[in-house]
């Protein structure tokens, strides 16, 4: 993995300054060889901190943030191997503990459908690997939904203490949730060989939905971060709530098609992407390709607004964290 | 302002009138935050006026100017509360000022809490790493100074266990190692000079003056005044959100001790109550002449003229004059009786001078605690704290190892033997 992370690095500049200014572009300075930069070359990097909020001057704001999400890149790697790794060292039972909810939820549903608690509908595949999919992808996407404020609240620390590309923390959290991801969907191997479900072509595009669904599962928790950091209500709203938006969600069932049951897909973020990367992975045909879509397509825009808000509102919580 | 610009290029840090508002009450400090992240949300982030403090708010900095150098040390030093902190974190850029602008030229380093984000699961190596990582250095990077700061933290030995194995000081080390081998234009240090033991704690001094020497700037919050003079050049004092100084260490640094004692003594004064038969009236610090000083030399000498009241007759009463100093306590006490000293004070009352020659202090702030007794121990009538302020203002002291310093001038000779 080590080896992995120096290719991606970039080749061939110069020496970098050790220290990395905020907020300021990277140039391509002599450095001498203790990182100090020699005198008479003092015009650059001039960080200013004023009153003024950032967010006057959009283009520049967004130029910053990806500049922030370059410049995290190698933090965010390394934070994610150190979570990865002191994850596992001190558990018996390992990556089984990733694999447990979904099968969990998925044996209490199997079981409850068997004593005919509730009816499925026409899953058109076996059911158990019908809730197994929907559990494993509405997993990722409540992961996705609580992961910034969980994030934010477990690096309270680091936050208020260090000034460095905060982004980086966010490119850390999607990992873990897609790392997480990656291992529940292995679970659909033995699945599918078990319930013989056939493979089709649409199982390439999967990956877009799914990532969709994280990205708009992501960028909603980012949007209520701020408020969530500040209100610890928010954060008890959220674990009461999950439970209630797992049932609206067409998980255990087919999704609703009469009206004002099929209002349902279209008010709750998680469902459009959630039936579509679910068609696509067990089906092979799906109704919700358009709705799909226009939620993928929405979820950029929403997640560049969720990231301002983001960047902007950290020193106010910061202040507040700490005065 | 900014008076001296002409060599502006050598500015590395440029604090212009700056002010930070603060929010005590906690369920307030919540809902104002929110409302400035929807303020900063919408573009409404602003310069607040000097007075348009909302309910519950404070000035946490009032107006705070000052600058500092390439190759300067300044030590920000102040009463717990008096804005170091939060100064600190605005130039870090954790927080924001609600008005006026900081300019850093250069990059920064903070170790505002040494070893934040360390990982007790894995191992010193590993954890260098992250923590360099975190203030933004790659691993290419690290991996060349790897050797460097494991042997400045003289952690050889242990660098492939478990973090959670070090001892609290060990983990500072490593931490103080990591960020001090960086070599950042401007390194911020909140509290941490008093890290690890003594050998440790020298060897971080002679590195920072070496920083120094490069050409790095420094600025460093500490209460440890006494440790300041191996580092710092100059100090800024801050009282209640103002800085009250800017300049040499010295003089900041008694202006400091001087200020711990004011809070003490409006404390004290609460605390007296009336109806005594035998009080210490006023008090005053004088001169070899009886003339009323307040500054002196190490070696002068001091009077200290006591005024005892009295409302009934005092037979055979007894002084306990103790010298203290805001940070290191009582230094010396003395009583009259142990120079066989009694004496009878009649209404309305008596004055007693107690003469110190060639007082041994050297540079710092000083006052005197001052208790009347009667012959036996049960018969106590006051006791005065914080009495007679006076400042000892030089000869100079030296911590590098090329004078004298500590709290007395000790005397001494030398011989060179063998």
């Amino acid at each position: 993995m080590e080896t992995e992370f120096e290719k991606s690095k970039p080749s061939g500049k110069g020496e970098q300054p050790i220290a990395v200014a905020r907020r300021t572009p990277e140039t391509s300075q002599d450095v001498n060889s203790d990182g100090i930069k020699a005198s008479g070359q003092d015009s650059a990097n001039v960080t200013t901190y004023s009153a003024q909020s950032s967010i006057r001057n959009p283009f520049q704001l967004i130029q910053d943030i990806f500049a922030d999400f370059w410049l995290g890149r190698e933090l965010a790697w390394r934070l994610f191997l150190r979570n990865i790794r002191g994850l596992y060292r001190q558990t018996l039972l390992g990556l089984f503990w990733a694999f447990l909810p979904p099968i969990a939820n998925t044996a209490i549903w199997i079981f409850l459908r068997q004593a005919n608690v509730f009816s499925m509908g026409d899953t058109q595949v076996d059911g158990t690997v019908y809730i197994l999919t929907g559990m494993i992808l509405w997993q990722a996407f409540i992961d996705a939904f609580q992961m910034p404020l969980a994030m934010f609240n477990k690096n309270r620390n680091l936050i208020s203490k260090l000034n460095f590309p905060r982004e980086s923390l966010l490119l850390v959290g999607v990992g873990e949730v897609l790392f997480d991801l990656l291992i529940r969907l292995l679970l659909l191997i033995p699945a599918f060989l078990i319930f013989q479900v056939p493979v089709h072509a649409t199982v390439f595009y999967a990956p877009i939905a799914i990532l969709g669904l994280v990205l708009i599962g992501a960028s909603l928790g980012l949007l209520l971060m701020p408020i969530g950091s500040l209100y610890q209500d928010v954060g008890r709203f959220i674990s009461m709530v999950l439970p209630f938006w797992m049932i609206i969600t067409p998980i255990i069932y087919v999704p609703l098609t009469t009206f004002p049951g099929s209002l349902l897909n279209w008010v709750n973020p998680a469902s459009p992407l959630l039936l579509l990367a679910r068609d696509w992975l067990l089906i092979g045909t799906t109704d919700h390709l358009a709705i799909g879509l226009i939620f993928a397509a929405a979820a950029i825009p929403i997640s560049l607004i969720a990231l301002v808000v983001y960047r902007v509102s950290i020193p106010v919580l910061i202040e507040r964290m700490t005065a | 302002m900014n008076l001296s610009r002409s060599s502006s290029s050598d500015l590395i840090l440029d604090v212009d009138h700056v002010w930070k508002i603060y929010c005590r009450n906690l369920k307030r400090a919540m809902w104002y935050g929110l409302k400035d992240v929807g303020r900063e949300i919408i573009g409404g982030g602003r310069d607040r006026s000097h007075h348009d403090l909302r309910s519950g708010e404070f000035f946490a900095i009032s107006d705070a100017s000052f600058q500092v150098r390439r190759g300067e040390c300044l030590a920000m030093i102040g009463p717990n509360g008096a804005g170091k902190s939060t100064m600190l974190k605005m130039i870090n850029g954790l927080i924001k000022p609600d008005s006026g602008s900081i300019k850093i030229t250069g990059k920064i380093g903070a170790l505002i809490e040494l070893g934040t984000g360390f990982n007790p699961i894995l191992s010193g190596r590993e954890n260098i790493y992250i923590n360099a990582a975190v203030l933004g250095i790659r691993k290419r990077e690290v991996d060349g100074l790897m050797e460097k700061i494991v042997e400045f933290a003289e952690l050889g030995h242990v660098i492939n266990d478990p973090i959670k194995t070090y001892s609290s000081g060990m983990r500072v080390r490593l931490g103080f190692s990591i960020a001090a081998n960086l070599r950042p234009e401007l390194l911020l240090m909140d509290e941490v000079l008093a890290v690890g033991d003594v050998g440790f704690r020298m060897k971080c001094f002679a590195h920072l003056n070496e920083l120094v020497k490069q050409g790095v700037s420094i600025v460093l919050v500490t209460h440890a005044v006494g440790m300041l003079q191996r580092v710092a050049t100059r100090s800024v004092v801050f009282g209640q959100g103002k800085i009250v100084h800017d300049g040499d260490l010295e003089t900041g640094c008694t202006i400091y001790e001087e200020m711990l004692g004011a809070s003490d003594r409006v404390r004290a004064k609460k605390k007296e109550e009336p109806g005594r038969i035998g009080e210490i009236g006023s008090v005053e610090v004088c001169n070899e002449a009886m003339e009323p000083q307040a500054e002196f030399e190490t070696g002068e000498t001091v009077r200290l003229r006591i005024q005892i009241n009295a409302r009934e007759k005092i037979k055979d009463a007894r002084l306990i004059v103790a010298l203290c100093s805001p940070v290191h306590g009582v230094l010396a006490s003395v009583s009259s009786p142990y120079q066989g000293i009694y004496f009878d004070v009649d209404p309305p009352g008596r004055v007693i001078t107690l003469e110190i020659p060639k007082i041994p202090f050297l540079i710092g702030a000083y006052h005197f605690n001052i208790s009347l007794f009667g012959r036996e121990k049960v018969d106590f009538y006051h006791r005065s704290s914080l009495r007679g302020v006076f400042r000892i203002v030089g000869p100079p002291t030296n911590a590098d190892g090329y004078g004298i310093n500590g709290i007395t001038k000790l005397q001494h000779s030398w011989e060179i033997n063998g």
